[in-house]
């Protein structure tokens, strides 16, 4: 499946970005398409573009705050997690992911 | 408990402390700077000034308008846009009964969640409801959450900072290494994390309030960490005992200027490689640093930059003593613990079944 998602933490320097290489390491190791955008002390980057959110099976925001542009996934399934379980568990979460887009699906 | 987690007071807390951390960082970094070469605050800007005077003014003003950032920032996270306006109003209403930087957490929530309630619940007749944006919602959350500061919360917030203050003012030798000991260990354990920063917020109240210890040991344990992990590098020279890798040994390079500055994030790639004893080494090096820095009263003057606080401490060598024993402490327990490795190991990624299981109320679905 296609996952976007945006990784955000509260000092913006090391969770973030680690959050993000963790997921997309879990993600496409079980086969999955994983584009993360970054919302850290730097501003935005990897912006995520429409086309990327238009084709995206399952949206994750991995924040410990407030994120920019959430109204930009309206419609989308929406899994919401604090950064620190991204970081700890990111092959877990993407089982879990998988499980809620089967759900979904049925 | 349903309702206090809908109103997720910490999320907007972190939000409102991402925010003002770089004004810390920057208003620190100008205020030692303007402190080290003997700046002055610019009273008369016609009488001319040196680079310190503006560095040093500079350095006061961004600290000057913390209780109004958070304000603003919990107003915008809680409330979005319309938020802001009240928060800075009600922040400012903080700064001015002198209730400082808690006064500017209680307001900056009273003006998120009212700007909010008024959103969501207040309903017009059609012909207002292009007032309600433009005219209603702001001038009706400002007024309502200054008017409760003003009459109903600024009193309390001011007795409560003032008991905190006597009674932190009182403390005897063994309470102090006490409380040194707990911030210590809190502000370390989770490397910048959440923990850390609602330590930041408590000891930043203290700050804002003239009690300088307190966060000189946050200062502390920041950097006891990275300068604990170097020296540990250098005792498995001298002890024949390979604790890192190749890559590990790498990362220290860049580890250990980052945590003269009071990052601790450089060590991210040690500790998560062996979490658990990084992590006890951690908080034995956080909580004895932080104890001794408190018993020997290091004060800096800054809230955060690290190493360049020093010339704004009255007892800069009780902070690098307590700065070397804490890093001794971290480097001796991590060292110790810590299982012996083939240097040319390349790092492995766990699996799976190694992986923590997820709490599912951390999870929102939406």
């Amino acid at each position: 499946m296609n996952i976007v998602g945006i990784a955000a933490c509260t000092a913006g320097v090391a969770h973030t970005y680690i959050a993000k290489e963790k997921l997309m390491k879990a993600g496409e190791s079980r086969g999955h398409q994983v584009i993360i955008e970054t919302q850290g002390l730097a501003g935005t980057q990897d912006q995520l573009t429409a086309d990327d959110i238009a084709s995206a099976d399952i949206v994750v925001i991995a924040t410990d705050i407030k994120v920019k542009g959430k109204h930009r996934f309206s419609g989308k399934k929406i899994v919401e997690v604090p950064t620190g379980l991204v970081v700890k568990s990111p092959n877990k979460l993407v089982e879990k992911l998988e499980e809620i887009h089967r759900e979904k699906k049925k | 408990m349903n309702i206090i987690k809908k109103l997720e007071l910490k999320k907007h807390m972190m939000t409102a402390i991402s925010f003002f951390l770089p004004i810390v960082v920057a208003a620190g970094f100008l205020l030692a700077i303007g402190n080290i070469a003997g700046g002055e605050t610019i009273v008369n800007f016609r009488e001319g000034f040196t680079l310190a005077d503006v560095c040093t003014t500079m350095g006061g003003y961004g600290l000057g308008l913390l209780p109004m950032i958070v304000a603003t920032a919990l107003g915008f996270s809680i409330a979005d846009k319309p938020g802001i306006a009240p928060g800075l109003i009600v922040g400012m209403v903080a700064s001015g009964i002198e209730s400082g930087f808690l006064g500017g957490l209680v307001g900056g929530y009273l003006a998120g969640y009212i700007t909010k309630m008024i959103i969501d619940w207040m309903k017009v007749p059609k012909w207002a409801e292009g007032l309600m944006p433009t005219l209603v919602i702001p001038f009706l959350s400002s007024l309502t959450a200054g008017l409760i500061m003003y009459y109903f919360i600024g009193t309390p917030v001011i007795w409560f900072t003032d008991i905190l203050k006597s009674y932190l003012g009182n403390l005897d030798h063994s309470s102090l290494f006490f409380y040194g000991v707990i911030i210590g260990v809190l502000s370390s354990i989770d490397y910048g994390g959440a923990i850390n920063k609602v330590v930041f917020a408590f000891v930043f109240t203290l700050f804002s309030e003239g009690i300088y210890e307190p966060i000189t040991v946050l200062i502390l344990a920041s950097m006891v960490t990275p300068f604990g992990m170097t020296i540990a590098f250098f005792f498995q020279r001298l002890f024949r005992k390979n604790i890192y890798t190749k890559m590990e040994a790498e990362t220290l390079k860049t580890a250990f200027p980052m945590g003269i500055c009071q990052i601790t994030e450089g060590c991210f790639p040690i500790v998560f490689n062996d979490l658990v004893k990084c992590v006890i080494a951690t908080a034995v090096g956080g909580g004895i640093g932080g104890g001794l820095s408190m018993l020997w009263g290091a004060d800096s003057h800054i809230p955060a930059s690290g190493m360049f606080a020093l010339p704004t401490m009255t007892k800069p060598l009780a902070f690098i003593g307590a700065l070397v024993i804490g890093s001794l402490a971290t480097a001796i327990v991590l060292f110790i613990i810590k299982k012996e490795v083939d240097p040319d190991e390349e790092r492995v990624d766990f699996g799976i079944a190694e992986e923590e299981d997820i709490d599912f109320s951390d999870i929102k679905i939406s």
